[in-house]
């Protein structure tokens, strides 16, 4: 398998995604749980329609990061120990296939993020606002998840907690994410500049995926 | 007494000294004109903040350094400073929280350095929460690295938290660029004491936790010899009249 990076990064988003295929995990568990969630919140602060149109996007963005997780998490953290053997003596670069997870992951996030996107701006009657802007803001708040979660599910991967550790290692670290992401909507929708938003979470976007790519092979080793 | 158990003692003295001073400075400086005698929590929530901040940073530096040479020395370090600093963190949330109550009428308000600083306090928890979970030091040291290294993004987001929104916790009120808000003297001089007196004190818990790790570490392995098999155990002594 000592094939170019980018082929190996390709080769391990495809197993991802066959393996998603597969399960259907994402599509039929969490993509469902997550349009729930929403469906929920009302029951528990009131059905008042303006209340919930002002409150929508920020619990489409929490529902976003706290399910996002589980969608980035239940990918990576399925590699057992053997199948990493497997990978590394077959000669896969760590940091492609760090790389590849990322980018299965992404996609999935991707589809997370517009299936229960649509179902927010259903229930909550939200207004889409700077469709552009809105669109780079749910691409780097996926690129985001994706990279801290499989970061943290490579760090957590066969410990004795497993993936139950997760939840508590990225929900406090995708804060950045999430103040990015919920201030540049409301940035948007008080007509003001949401630049220094979207330059926030592309600066930890980078800053993750340098962690992810730099310390993949010393995690690969232990 | 011997030099060496001398040496034992220091981390104790200095931090007995050091919070004697700190505790004479701290009831002889001045009322504050808005505050009153509340002032006085101050000497000990900004020091506190001042620690969590260095022990963190440290644990950020010494997981780079791990991670670069491997060095088991750097994990204790690493670890040792992320405990203090979990400790000093959780200090200046619940000090900042008796002041608020006093000052504001609420212990908490959603002001972005209140809220980053608690979500900072659950960052090293996690980290402390991992460490737990693996028994093989080197493993445990790689993964730890990269939380490390990882969770020191949300240390300059904490630190400028308060220039960046506008907050209800007030902005750095010594290290500005026109000067220090502070206008008496005593009160700046407490407040320095007090954060060299954290720094001492912080110096002396590194140094004791990492000598109880060496000693927890010696401990694990004696345990884990006890269980292993002695050389030559599965060698069956042949017996006469019997079939092997």
């Amino acid at each position: 398998m000592t094939t170019g990076f980018w082929h190996q990064v390709r080769a391990v988003a495809h197993r991802d995604l066959l393996r998603e295929r597969r399960s259907g995990d994402v599509l039929w568990v969490t993509i469902p749980f997550g349009a729930l969630a929403l469906l929920l919140v009302p029951l528990a602060v009131g059905t008042d329609a303006k209340l919930l149109r002002e409150i929508g996007p920020g619990m489409y963005w929490v529902i976003v990061m706290l399910f996002g997780v589980l969608v980035a998490v239940g990918k990576a953290s399925k590699e057992t120990l053997p199948q990493q053997d497997a990978s590394s003596l077959l000669g896969l670069d760590p940091a492609a296939g760090y790389v590849g997870r990322t980018a299965s992951s992404l996609i999935l996030l991707l589809i997370f993020e517009a299936v229960v996107g649509a179902v927010a701006v259903g229930l909550y009657n939200i207004d889409i606002l700077a469709p552009g802007w809105l669109a780079l803001t749910l691409l780097v708040v996926a690129m985001g998840l994706s990279l801290l979660g499989t970061l943290t599910a490579s760090i957590v991967n066969s410990t004795s907690a497993g993936t139950a550790l997760v939840p508590l290692l990225v929900a406090p670290l995708s804060v950045p994410l999430l103040l990015g992401a919920t201030q540049a909507y409301e940035g948007i929708r008080l007509g003001h500049g949401i630049l220094s938003w979207v330059l926030l979470m592309i600066a930890v976007v980078l800053i993750v995926a340098m962690i992810g790519v730099l310390t993949a092979r010393p995690m690969q080793e232990s | 007494m011997k030099v060496q158990t001398r040496i034992r003692r220091w981390p104790w003295v200095a931090i007995v000294l050091s919070l004697a001073v700190a505790f004479a400075l701290s009831m002889i400086s001045p009322k504050d004109d808005v505050q009153g005698e509340l002032v006085r929590i101050m000497y000990l929530h900004v020091p506190a903040a001042w620690l969590a901040y260095v022990a963190f940073f440290i644990t950020f530096v010494s997981s780079i350094a791990y991670l670069l040479t491997k060095n088991l020395r750097w994990d204790r370090i690493a670890a040792a400073s992320a405990e203090i600093g979990v400790f000093f963190t959780g200090l200046t949330l619940v000090l900042g929280m008796i002041w608020g109550k006093s000052t504001w009428g609420v212990p908490w308000t959603w002001d972005a350095r209140l809220t980053l600083t608690a979500i900072m306090f659950f960052v090293y928890l996690g980290y402390l929460a991992l460490r737990r979970t693996t028994d093989d030091p080197i493993a445990r040291a790689s993964r730890a690295a990269v939380l490390g290294v990882l969770g020191a993004v949300q240390i300059p987001l904490v630190h400028f938290s308060v220039v960046w929104w506008r907050t209800l916790h007030q902005p750095p009120s010594i290290i500005r660029p026109d000067g220090p808000a502070i206008q008496e003297p005593l009160m700046i001089v407490t407040l320095v004491v007090g954060v060299v007196v954290f720094t001492v004190i912080y110096g002396a818990l590194v140094v004791k936790r990492i000598e109880l790790m060496h000693l927890e570490e010696q401990l694990a392995e004696i345990e884990r010899s006890a269980d292993r098999p002695v050389a030559g155990e599965a060698v069956v002594v042949p017996e006469l009249g019997k079939k092997p």
